[in-house]
């Protein structure tokens, strides 16, 4: 019998603790306003999920210590949920038992698989997933995006190219939504403007890119775009690099981060990066006080890197919403905020990134961004705000 | 004081439930089912969908793996092709939903069938790899036939209706699922008390020995992964109609090891094994992002680390589960009725 006795009361308490939690009621006028989230601090993309994640939460301690939106303090309900879609669903629908009111989500297949759940809900959801396709108000009422999208990157880069005389093109991309989601965006521009492309998808979990990058080589391209996460594109780079290759590399939001230049060393110098949010090597005053307040726990933020500042701006944004809705005296509803969001006209970050918009008609929050550059191992601007040509 | 259960004919050693105790649970279980949605928090019918879901999978595996004796890595691609060929008929050919899943289901059957075919010159960890080639061609498939899935974009899929009414939400469809599972569930415990549920069993036991009795080797081990692909492909299709919205992401080799994992914990070759194994892998890492949350704040400097708990305590219940219970939870589940049944002499 004690063999398995164990397992029966192991058995029990999952069975008792997992039907003894949700419920709970809805925001109230004067309590805590209640903001579900989910990062990934375990899983497979928990490097950049990390300190993205610390970055929301980092707004709302700092702004709960400030006496809160608009006098009323922020409960955020997260966890992390190690990029499992399954675990994303379960959460969002406990926090949707408990009264949240807006989402804060992480990637795109989470981002993804909510999106018809947060319509039926009235949710508002912002994540850092950057597709164009979440920008389609018939089909995503409820997702805004504060970042710029892939596909106006993946212009913005081809803007520049162009600019500088470049004609000929290498794509390489994640092979999944989020990789391919700017190419066709991407090779449509380029036919339009007598720029040739050769599209290439890097096979996952490569630990070397050299024949891909000798194709790119006999293709003769000048530039090569990644739309990748950082360490395939560190690969990439440094895989060039041995085979004596000269052409400019541009990175897309998710390889352009400190990590690629921890990853490639020397390799990185002089890579450009299409960045909807400033690093915080660059000073900008958008950055006083997340500054401030990590420096108050005795941190750097030149040291958490540029998607703390991605998540703390995230979060800024949202509470700007709330805030609007507090202000006219209206009840905080998932409704309320998604209209009052859809009123942010132009709203400063402060140099973060562009000015962000949104309107009923449209939840991108700016087509514009600034183009960095690895100088010395930082990041740093090498452009004003270029804005994308896409409609 | 009984000593065991004996029968005196055939017949009642063929009933499905053969003790006054077995009929009073299966009513329980029944009373349960249909009570608990209208008690039930949103979250809970979450969680219990899910589980509905994932048990008519894991048995549709189960038959496959648990009780004819062929691996399979091919899970995910299989719901796969089931969640896309609903889908799909829904989407581009407004086909409704209650026709759409059993065709989905049929075509996972023939897909699956198709695939079979090497497992009638292929064993065990070959078996396995040829199935790991059919997970990853459906995958190559789905991402790249464009101008069909939808390529790498996620597919959205109107809400399904019935009579008329939106089933959207939890508490409506929970009753889709419980319907099938039922249905799926009866089915299979049915079908092992049959010829071919009994060659599927002799195709595990020894398949030399079954092919000198006269079981059509080629035939009956295609017949099990039709049977098994369809339960597979219904779940898919539900996941579709479901959640409204699939990518393939959600189908990769990943899902296939779940449900593997759900099966050998549950018990391999059993029904209720199977629906054990479902629920104990939904509720798991429910539970322990509960206890991560009821832990958040106590101890500060511990913050940091509940998530690598999380996954580290995921690993440790599944070993301790091999060790101590290979025979998976349906077996506990017998041992604790055992343990009534016969006491206080329990040997």
């Amino acid at each position: 019998m004690k063999r398995f006795s164990l397992l029966i009361v192991l058995l029990l308490i999952v069975l008792v603790a997992a039907t003894a939690c949700g419920g709970g009621g809805a925001t109230s006028d004067t309590g805590p306003i209640k903001i579900g989230g989910i990062f990934d601090f375990s899983g497979p993309t928990s490097g950049p999920g990390t300190p993205y994640g610390q970055g929301i939460q980092a707004y709302v301690e700092w702004k709960n210590a400030n006496g809160g939106i608009a006098g009323r303090q922020v409960d955020l309900i997260s966890q992390d949920y190690a990029y499992k879609v399954s675990t994303a669903e379960q959460l969002y629908s406990q926090y949707v038992g408990e009264g949240i009111v807006a989402f804060q989500g992480w990637g795109t297949g989470d981002t993804e698989a909510l999106r018809g759940k947060i319509a039926d809900d009235k949710i508002p959801f912002m994540s850092a997933s950057y597709s164009i396709n979440l920008a389609k108000i018939d089909e995503a009422p409820y997702n805004f995006l504060v970042g710029t999208t892939y596909s106006d990157q993946m212009v913005i880069a081809l803007q520049w190219i162009k600019d500088q005389g470049g004609k000929k093109v290498a794509i390489l991309h994640h092979d999944s939504p989020f990789g391919q989601s700017p190419v066709p965006d991407g090779e449509a521009y380029a036919k339009a403007n007598g720029i040739e492309t050769l599209t290439i998808a890097m096979p996952g979990g490569a630990t070397d890119l050299t024949p891909e990058l000798s194709q790119v080589e006999s293709f003769g391209a000048e530039y090569i775009i990644i739309q990748n996460v950082a360490s395939p594109a560190a690969l990439a780079v440094r895989n060039a690099k041995d085979l004596g290759m000269t052409a400019q590399f541009v990175c897309l939001n998710w390889c352009a981060d400190e990590s690629l230049v921890e990853l490639a060393g020397d390799a990185a110098e002089g890579v450009v990066g299409t960045l909807p949010f400033t690093p915080p090597s660059v000073d900008v005053p958008g950055d006083d006080d997340v500054r401030a307040f990590v420096a108050s726990k005795g941190e750097d933020l030149n040291k958490l890197g540029l998607h703390y500042t991605q998540g703390w701006v995230t979060m800024e944004v949202m509470a700007a919403g709330i805030e609007k809705v507090i202000k006219d005296g209206k009840p905080v509803t998932g409704e309320n905020i998604r209209a009052a969001l859809e009123t942010i006209s132009n709203f400063d970050t402060g140099g973060v990134t562009a000015p962000i918009t949104f309107t009923p008609q449209s939840h991108r929050g700016n087509k514009a961004l600034k183009l960095f550059q690895v100088q010395n191992g930082k990041w740093e601007a090498i452009s004003d705000y270029i804005e994308s040509s896409i409609e | 004081m009984e000593s065991g259960i004996f029968f005196s004919d055939y017949a009642k050693d063929m009933t499905l439930r053969r003790t006054p105790a077995q009929k009073i649970r299966l009513a329980l279980a029944i009373v349960f089912a249909v009570a608990v949605p209208w008690f039930a928090s949103n979250y809970q019918l979450t969680l219990l969908n899910q589980i509905g879901i994932a048990a008519i999978g894991a048995i549709g595996l189960n038959i496959l793996v648990g009780f004819t004796g062929q691996i399979s890595l091919g899970q995910g691609a299989f719901m796969a092709v089931g969640a896309y060929t609903s889908g799909l008929l829904a989407k581009n050919m407004g086909i409704p939903f209650w026709v759409a899943v059993p065709i989905a289901s049929f075509v996972t059957a023939g897909v699956g069938a198709f695939f079979g075919i090497p497992s009638l010159r292929l064993k065990g960890l070959y078996l396995a790899i040829a199935t790991l080639a059919a997970q990853q061609i459906i995958q190559w498939v789905i991402t790249h036939w464009d101008f069909v899935t939808g390529g790498v974009d996620a597919l959205v899929i109107p809400a399904p209706t019935l009579f008329g009414m939106r089933v959207n939400g939890e508490f409506r469809f929970y009753w889709i699922i419980l319907f099938c599972l039922v249905l799926t569930i009866i089915f299979t415990v049915n079908i092992f008390r049959s010829k071919v549920g009994r060659a599927f069993i002799a195709i595990r036991d020894q398949d030399i020995a079954a092919e000198v009795m006269g079981v059509n080797l080629f035939q009956y081990k295609l017949l099990a992964f039709a049977t098994s692909s369809f339960f597979v492909g219904m779940a898919g299709a539900l996941t579709a109609h479901y959640r409204t919205i699939i990518s393939w992401e959600r189908f990769t080799i990943e899902t296939s090891i779940l449900y593997l994992a759900m099966i050998i914990i549950g018990g391999l070759g059993s029904v209720s094994g199977s629906v054990y194994g479902a629920a104990f892998m939904v509720l798991l890492p429910a539970l322990l992002n509960n206890f991560g949350r009821a832990m958040h704040g106590t101890i500060p400097a511990f913050d940091q680390i509940i998530p690598f708990l999380q996954q580290g305590m995921f690993g440790i219940v599944i070993i301790l589960f091999l060790i101590l219970e290979p025979e998976g939870l349906v077996k506990i589940w017998r041992n604790i009725k055992d343990y009534f049944r016969l006491w206080p002499f329990s040997y």
